[in-house]
C-alpha cells in the first residue's frame, strides 16, 4: 500500500493508505483527529475545511496521496498546549457563533484563512463573502460574521483580547 | 489506483500503458466519485495525478502570449498581475466554488471537465485561447473551441496530456468582463454566464469578443453580435445585443431554468458585462 508522509497540527506522520484514501479520511480514521467533519462529501458544506501548506482546503476532496509532504493545521491544532483558545475560537465562543456546532470547526479554519490573507482588514461584505464555502443550518451566519469580525482585530494585532459581545 | 510521477515523460509513458484519468485539483473528480459511490457504483478508474511534476503550476509570459500551466489553481490565478483583459477570468476565478475550491481546482482542469457550465470556458473563449497538448509525437495545440467538442467530451486522445492554456498578447486597451447567474452566487450550476473582451478607441468600439456558456454542450462566441457592436459608441453598445444575436445558442430546458429564460439572462449578462467593461 502506498504511504504518505505529512506534517499534521506540527506532528509528522507516515501512513499507508489506499489510492482512493481522502485527506479527510486520513485524519478522521487514521489520525482519529476527529474534530475535522464531513457534511457532504462533495466539496458544498465547508464542514471539512483544514488548512493544507497554509490554505484552506476541503478535505473531502482531497486525495491524501496529494497531500504528501504536506504541512495540515486542523481545527484540533489551533489551541495552545495550556488550553489557550486561538482567537478566532475565543470569538466564536464570546459571540455565541454555533448552535450545534457542525459547521464550526469548517467556519473556523476558513475564518482564520481569510483573515490572515486580508491584513488590510475586512468589511461585514468581505466576510460574508469568504463564507460562501462554508454551510450554516442553525445560526443565520450573523454571528459568525461578528466573531470573525472581533477576531480580525485581535489577529492583526489591534486590540488585545476580543471585544465582550453585546446583547 | 492513483499514480504521482514526477516528470511529464513519465506520466506521458503512464498514458500510454493504459486508462488512467489525468487528476490535478481533484475538485470535479472526488464529487462525481463520492456521488457514484452512494449509489453503489464505486469508481476503480485509475488516476494520474499531475500536481507532482515541477513547472505545471507556473504562469508565464513570453513573445506569444501567456501561457497558464496544467495545475494553475483558480486562487493563483486570481493572485497573478495578468492585463485588464483578463479581469473577465479572473472574475469568474473569483465565482467559481468557493474560497478552497478556487484553492485546489485548476483553470485547465476546467475545461478538460468539459462541463456545458464551465465557468472557465467564456472568458477564455473571448481571449482567443488555445491548448497545449503533449503526446507521444510531442507537443500540438489546439484552438479552444476545438478542443471542447461537447459535454464531458474533449479532443484530449487517450495518450496525451493537455499541459497549458495559452493565451494569445491581448491588446493594451482591451477590457474584460464576466457576468453569471444561478440560484445563488458561488458553489451552484450556472444557469447562463457570459464574458465579454472589448477594444475602443476615441469612445467608439473597435472590437468586441462576446462569449456564452451554460446555453448548449460547449461555450461559444457570437460572431454577429461582435460584427454590430465594431462602430458603436461607448453608451450605445450594450442596447446593440439583439436577441437575434443568440439565436445559434441551444440552451436547456431543465430544473434549474427554461431554455426561453435562459436565453433571456444571456441577453441581460450580455449586455451588462459589456457595458461593465466598457465603462
Amino acid at each position: 500500500m502506498p504511504q504518505v508522509t505529512l506534517t499534521v497540527n506540527g506532528k509528522t506522520s507516515t501512513v499507508e493508505v489506499e489510492g482512493r484514501t481522502l485527506l479527510v479520511e486520513l485524519l478522521r480514521e487514521k489520525l482519529r483527529l476527529t474534530g475535522t467533519h464531513v457534511g457532504c462529501d462533495t466539496s458544498q458544506c465547508g464542514a471539512c475545511v483544514v488548512h493544507m501548506n497554509g490554505e484552506s482546503v476541503k478535505a473531502c476532496t482531497t486525495l491524501a496521496l496529494q497531500a504528501d509532504g504536506a504541512s495540515i493545521t486542523t481545527i484540533e491544532g489551533l489551541a495552545k498546549a495550556d488550553g489557550t483558545l486561538h482567537p478566532m475560537q475565543e470569538a466564536f465562543r464570546e459571540y455565541h457563533a454555533l448552535q450545534c456546532g457542525f459547521c464550526t470547526p469548517g467556519m473556523v479554519m476558513s475564518a482564520i484563512d481569510l483573515v490572515q490573507k486580508h491584513p488590510e482588514g475586512l468589511s461585514e461584505k468581505e466576510i460574508r463573502e469568504g463564507l460562501e464555502g462554508n454551510l450554516c443550518r442553525c445560526t443565520g451566519y450573523h454571528n459568525i460574521v461578528k466573531a470573525i469580525d472581533a477576531a480580525q482585530a485581535v489577529m492583526h494585532g489591534k486590540a488585545a483580547s476580543i471585544a465582550p459581545a453585546t446583547v | 489506483m492513483i499514480v504521482r510521477p514526477a516528470t511529464l515523460e513519465a506520466a506521458l509513458a503512464l498514458r500510454a500503458a493504459g486508462p488512467a484519468r489525468p487528476l490535478a485539483g481533484g475538485t470535479d473528480i472526488y464529487p462525481a466519485q463520492a456521488a457514484a459511490a452512494a449509489w453503489m457504483r464505486p469508481s476503480n478508474e485509475r488516476l494520474l495525478d499531475l500536481t507532482g511534476i515541477a513547472g505545471l503550476d507556473r504562469i508565464e509570459a513570453d513573445a506569444e502570449g501567456w501561457r497558464i500551466g496544467a495545475c494553475v489553481t483558480w486562487s493563483a490565478l486570481r493572485a497573478a498581475p495578468l492585463p485588464a483583459a483578463f479581469d473577465g477570468l479572473r472574475a469568474a476565478a473569483g465565482t467559481i466554488g468557493g474560497v478552497q475550491v478556487q484553492n485546489r481546482g485548476t483553470v485547465l482542469g476546467n475545461l478538460c471537465n468539459a462541463s456545458p457550465a464551465a465557468d472557465g470556458a467564456p472568458p477564455l473563449f473571448s481571449l482567443d485561447a488555445g491548448i497545449e497538448i503533449a503526446g507521444p509525437q510531442g507537443i500540438r495545440r489546439l484552438p479552444l473551441p476545438d478542443f471542447l467538442l461537447g459535454n464531458r467530451r474533449t479532443a484530449l486522445a487517450p495518450d496525451e496530456l493537455a499541459i497549458a492554456i495559452r493565451i494569445p498578447q491581448p491588446a493594451a486597451a482591451a477590457r474584460s468582463a464576466f457576468r453569471k447567474l444561478g440560484a445563488r452566487s458561488h458553489l451552484v450550476i450556472s444557469i447562463a454566464m457570459v464574458a465579454v473582451l472589448a477594444e475602443l478607441r476615441d469612445g467608439h468600439v473597435t472590437r468586441a469578443c462576446l462569449a456564452v456558456g451554460a446555453c448548449g454542450p460547449v461555450a461559444q462566441r457570437l460572431p454577429a453580435a461582435e460584427a454590430a457592436l465594431i462602430g458603436a459608441p461607448i453608451a450605445m453598445a450594450p442596447a446593440l445585443i439583439a436577441p437575434a444575436h443568440l439565436a445559434a445558442l441551444a440552451p436547456l430546458d431543465d430544473l434549474r431554468a427554461s431554455a426561453e429564460y435562459r436565453r433571456h439572462a444571456a441577453l441581460i449578462l450580455l449586455r451588462r458585462a459589456l457595458a461593465e467593461a466598457l465603462a
